[in-house]
């Protein structure tokens, strides 16, 4: 009982932010919304019990990637700009698309079968760690150390892109 | 059990800083003055928009702590299990930094954090 208020408390609240985050007129309350929504994913994760998987989301995605919105929304040149608010009868037929969409999504995912498997059930963090790090069968050493090398690839591309190198370099 | 619990901290914590800000608005003295509104109320008047845009020099350091926020989430699996792995475990470890540390050698060199 108490789980299922949770888990309706959680999704209204996601709900409820991920609405407000498209309705806003302004920029920089959008990104907020959405580092909320963020957040409550991670409370979902929790829920489920994939600890670890609601720390990523925690660190990386709303203590990452949402102030890299913010950040990135604080660079552009006028942020008392307000968007044109959207007229009612717009979020009406919208909403309804959505709606439908959804309703279609919930009845596909309801038709298939879902059994639980036995055996998979422990996520905890040692058990991904070993994982990980195996060098025999179901290990993930190799993909764990070309993360590496993405990760670098990232960096250097958004250092050169910060830095506007390539277009000093064309300008001479 | 643990729902319950969940529920009850969730409803405390609600309670708590909804009270608090509600008994801060009830006790409060109120000033109502349109100089409230400015950024410095005792200041001068602003003339034109108050804002200025920020560097991009603060777009490039939050890009690279996000790569080693990715990172940091990546050596905590190992963290937990560092004795059980041993020697094996801590040699992919350095090979994954010595990869990520290449590219922090990449940004010192290009001067990515210089504050210019």
């Amino acid at each position: 009982m108490g789980a299922k208020i949770i888990f309706y408390l959680i999704a209204g609240l996601m709900i409820l932010f991920s609405i407000l985050s498209v309705s806003t007129t302004r920029v920089i309350r959008a990104a907020v919304y959405l580092l909320f929504v963020m957040i409550l994913m991670a409370g979902f994760y929790f829920f489920v019990g994939y600890n670890f998987l609601a720390g990523v989301q925690l660190m990386v995605y709303s203590g990452g990637i949402a102030v890299l919105i913010v950040i990135a929304v604080l660079l552009v040149h006028n942020i008392d700009h307000r968007m044109e608010r959207i007229p009612v009868v717009e979020y009406l037929w919208k909403g309804g698309v959505l709606l439908a969409g959804a309703i279609l999504t919930i009845l596909t995912i309801n038709q298939f079968p879902f059994q639980r498997i036995a055996g998979t059930e422990d996520v905890s963090v040692s058990r991904i760690g070993t994982k990980l790090l195996s060098l025999g069968d179901g290990g993930y050493v190799l993909p764990f150390e070309v993360i590496s090398i993405l990760l670098l690839a990232v960096m250097v591309a958004a250092i050169i892109i910060a830095k506007g190198e390539v277009y000093k370099n064309e300008e001479k | 059990m643990g729902a319950e619990a969940i529920l009850v901290f969730f409803i405390a914590g609600i309670v708590l800083v909804g009270g608090g800000a509600l008994a801060s608005k009830l006790l409060s003295p109120k000033s109502t003055n349109k100089d409230k509104w400015e950024p410095y109320e005792s200041g001068m008047k602003t003339i034109g928009p108050t804002w200025v845009q920020f560097k991009v020099g603060y777009f490039l350091i939050a890009i690279l702590f996000l790569i080693f926020d990715v990172e940091t989430i990546f050596l905590v699996p190992w963290a937990v299990v560092m004795k059980k792995v041993g020697l094996v475990g801590f040699v992919e470890i350095v090979i994954f930094i010595v990869i990520l540390g290449l590219g922090l050698l990449y940004a010192y060199k290009k001067g990515a954090f210089k504050w210019e």
